[in-house]
């Protein structure tokens, strides 16, 4: 019982940041249908310049909540503006191009974007400061529950009911799902289809950011190649849940995280990833729309 | 018509290059021949056949795996290897092609990643002690011809020079033959196609057996080129170079797809000293590349009858 | 004898919505056969459940007597039923005389390790298919843009280049989703003659048209549909003159493009 709650708690913990990065990914791909590959670059980039500003801030002293706030607010900024740039730079101009040549564009964007993070912050693994938060811990049935996990925890569903409300009870969430269902139609009924692009690049990398910098909080670690492997988990969410579809990517999100977390339990860690992956494949075969995804006819 | 003997010569020409380079260029000369056959296999695949495979350093690693157990446990002289490592390559391939052509477009992108991903962990985990884990498979022979050893730097280059041509050859009458244009009909329109009675199924696990077949060769070249094999060669960020090579360079273009080669894997040596930039300045060439040119930079010359 | 194409009892559904419902008629050899009915009548619909691209929910498809139902579509141009789209889909990115040798597809017998090694068999048959090729394109007056690309031409003779390349493939049966559409009126007349010029090689054609010109004369035999059911069958006269129909088309704008 004690291991249930407890991989219970490290899978919602880790879910909510599943899902927080793949919302980015499943956004835009929802506007644009295109897989956003830099996407889990941005996030640890948000990583990387929460990690900064918390130490420089500082000064060499110890950084406390206060900072924490502060280095939240500077990553989301930088990353929402990153995100705006990556789409007007390397996205705008293949709207109409051949599908491929945006998927090549977007891996480019990774890649840059990687090394750019390895090139100013070196390629060595960082460890993040130690008693950033309280270090608080509740006991449950034999389940040890950290301030961290909590925070993490409501953190993210607090931003997620926050997107889910503005997505669906704003006029402006209303002509991104517009967009999402046909750019054109859209564009007809006056919905401004560019400023709609932006706005979920600002939304999905700043939900990131936070994303990022969970990652960081929470293993205490940052390394410039983090952003492929917690941006596929994020994207394999998000296709789980059905991409393009923003409660699916909070769902699925939150399943893998669970599921990670109770094969951990109990599959060996090495074949772990494998079982993910096999569960992608299985997904895309079975249901390749997703949870909740919705069946899309082809017309002839 | 001009464009084959042109390339016919310059790949005579090729032959010469022991003879004007130092060994280590040589040798950058020899892996360029390698990742020419595995990104013009996986043109076979996504630039002809239109199938988002960003999966294919899977079947490029189980060539140079099955060479390297072979050669490693059972002492199976190199060249005899080959077979073997297309063939189980091929395998793998149409194997995997089975589900893989009943998704569409990103849905079998990210499937592809999937099976790479699994490939590596599978590797990594060293399933019944064969693969060496995470390490790899060291020692690996040889080849010998004729009873002559192809010890030296150069004539494994001409071995890998020659499988090139080979595979040139067979890339260029693909572009005459039927099956060739089938991968195209399918690439521009599936159901047009169909209605003219192409049998998607048929035709595009032929492709995957095809390609993953080359990519199965040039595998056993790589193994014999560094004589060891370990997963990291195999990673999903080879499969995402392939892909790139064959979309920046243009696709179901052979003198594309070669370009392409030569920029990600080439030009790299020549810059060696500024090797922590490069991937950063690649991000920012795949991108630039494509904003100016989306069509590739030696996109498909239309074939005039 | 046994019709050519003869459907029984065919029905169709998307979702809730019945396009086709409970539909019989037969195609007899050599017969120029009009589908006529108003928008959404669910004409191409049937069409695509002739030619395996749906898969029909109910009753059977018979293809000289031997069911076919719910073939998929390579396996129906197989056995010499070939279609045009009303959307018309040309390969864009090749030229004229590449659309139409992709009609020659089931022509070739050549294996594709054949053509990889282009063997000289292979090459015998390219040329032998590239001339049949370059005689069907004479024969519907392309020859002149054969190495155009496709979609660079106008829409009327895209809509012969996509003809051509079902001929190419030697058919038994043609299927014209709406051949008029988009013509201009010396196009549109021309198309007559062309309908002819086919049947005249042995060829059975089975037609979608708007226009109404152009089916009641080109066609022998003449099947109304409705919301996806049969309202009338017969030749010319008889279904011009039946109340059924006329309600049908007067009570609807004919005028959009059909579903």
């Amino acid at each position: 019982m004690g291991t249930f709650i407890q991989q219970l708690i490290n899978g919602l913990t880790v879910g909510g940041i599943f899902a927080l990065i793949a919302l980015g990914y499943t956004m835009v791909y929802g506007v644009m249908r295109l897989i956003n590959f830099a996407h889990g670059d941005l996030c640890i980039l948000g990583a990387f310049i929460g990690l900064t500003t918390l130490t420089s801030a500082a000064g060499g002293g110890h950084p406390g909540a206060g900072l924490l706030l502060l280095a939240f607010v500077v990553s989301v900024i930088v990353i929402a503006v990153a995100g705006v740039a990556l789409e007007r730079i390397a996205y705008r101009p293949l709207r109409k191009a051949d599908r491929l040549a945006a998927v090549v564009s977007a891996l480019g964007a990774s890649m840059m974007i990687e090394n750019g993070i390895m090139l100013v912050w070196g390629p060595q693994v960082h460890v993040f400061p130690s008693n950033l938060l309280p270090a608080t811990t509740w006991h449950l049935a034999g389940a040890t529950i950290s301030f961290v996990q909590v925070m993490i925890i409501l953190a993210s569903l607090v931003l997620m009911i926050a997107l889910y409300l503005f997505v669906n009870h704003t006029r402006f969430g209303t002509a991104i799902r517009a967009a999402a269902i046909d750019q054109d139609a859209a564009r007809l009924m006056g919905i401004n289809v560019n400023r709609v692009i932006a706005s979920v690049f600002i939304i999905g990398p700043a939900l990131g950011a936070i994303g990022g910098l969970f990652i960081g909080i929470y293993y205490r670690e940052a390394y410039f190649t983090m952003g492929w492997t917690y941006g596929l988990y994020a994207f394999i969410a998000a296709i789980l849940g059905g991409i393009g579809n923003i409660p699916g990517a909070m769902l699925g999100g939150v399943l893998l995280g669970l599921f990670n977390a109770f094969a951990a339990g109990y599959v060996s860690s090495s074949w772990q990833d494998a079982i993910t992956f096999g569960l992608l494949i299985v997904i895309l075969l079975v249901r390749p729309t997703g949870l909740l995804g919705e069946r899309v006819a082809e017309k002839v | 018509m001009r464009r084959a003997k042109l390339g016919t010569l310059i790949w005579a020409a090729g032959l010469a290059l022991p003879f004007a380079l130092d060994s280590s260029w040589v040798s950058v000369a020899a892996f360029f021949a390698i990742y020419a056959i595995t990104a013009l296999s996986e043109d076979i695949i996504l630039g002809r056949a239109g199938i988002f495979d960003m999966g294919h350093a899977v079947y490029f690693g189980i060539g140079a795996y099955v060479t390297a157990i072979l050669n490693t446990t059972l002492n199976i002289p190199i060249l005899l290897t080959i077979p073997v490592a297309m063939l189980v390559a091929a395998g793998v391939g149409a194997l995997l092609s089975a589900p893989l052509i009943r998704l569409r477009g990103d849905y079998l992108l990210v499937a592809t990643i999937g099976f790479n991903a699994i490939f590596v962990l599978a590797m990594q985990n060293n399933p019944g002690g064969i693969t060496g884990g995470s390490d790899g498979i060291t020692g690996i022979g040889v080849p010998t011809l004729f009873g002559l050893q192809l010890e030296s730097q150069s004539s494994m280059f001409w071995l890998d020079w020659v499988a090139l041509g080979a595979v040139l050859l067979l890339m260029h009458n693909l572009d005459g033959c039927e099956f060739g244009r089938a991968l195209r009909y399918l690439k521009q329109d599936e159901l047009a196609a169909s209605t003219l009675g192409v049998d998607a199924r048929k035709v595009k696990t032929l492709a995957f057996a095809l390609g993953a077949g080359l990519a199965g060769l040039a595998g056993t070249l790589f193994a014999v080129q560094l004589s060891t094999v370990s997963p990291s060669s195999f990673l999903f960020t080879e499969s995402v170079t392939l892909f790139a090579i064959v979309i920046v360079g243009g696709q179901g273009s052979i003198p594309g797809v070669l370009f392409g080669t030569a920029l990600m894997f080439v030009v790299p040596q020549i810059f060696r000293g500024l090797a922590e930039y490069r991937y950063f300045v690649f991000g920012i060439a795949m991108i630039a590349v494509m904003v100016l040119r989306p069509q590739g930079l030696l996109p498909r010359k239309r074939i005039a009858t | 004898m046994t019709a050519l194409l003869e459907l029984d009892g065919v029905g169709m559904s998307f979702g809730g919505l019945r396009a086709v419902d409970d539909l019989s008629f037969g195609v007899e050899e050599g017969q120029i056969v009009g589908l006529i009915g108003p928008n959404g009548a669910g004409k191409t619909t049937v069409f695509n459940l002739i030619t395996g691209v749906y898969k029909p929910k109910a009753g059977i498809i018979r293809w000289q007597g031997i069911e076919i139902t719910g073939a998929k579509p390579a396996r129906v141009a197989g056995l010499g039923l070939r279609r045009t789209f009303q959307t018309i889909r040309l390969f864009s990115d090749m030229s004229v005389f590449e659309n139409v040798r992709a009609g020659c597809h089931l022509a070739a017998r050549q294996q594709w390790w054949q053509g990889l090694l282009s063997l000289p068999a292979q090459r015998r048959e390219e040329a032998e298919l590239t001339a049949r090729t370059h005689e069907i394109l004479r024969r519907l007056d392309l020859d002149s843009v054969a190495d155009s690309p496709a979609t660079s031409l106008s829409y009327g003779v895209q809509r012969r280049v996509e003809l051509a390349r079902t001929l190419a493939g030697q058919p038994k049966l043609i299927i014209l989703d709406e051949p008029a559409a988009g013509l201009n009126e010396s196009e549109s007349a021309g198309l007559n003659e062309t309908i002819y010029a086919i049947r005249e090689t042995g060829v059975t054609i089975l037609l979608v048209e708007h226009d109404m010109n152009v089916v009641m004369q080109v066609s022998d035999h003449i099947v109304v549909i409705n919301f996806g059911r049969k309202i009338a069958e017969g030749d010319a006269a008889s279904v011009r003159a039946n109340p059924d129909v006329i309600e049908a088309y007067l009570g609807r704008d004919s005028d959009e493009e059909d579903v």
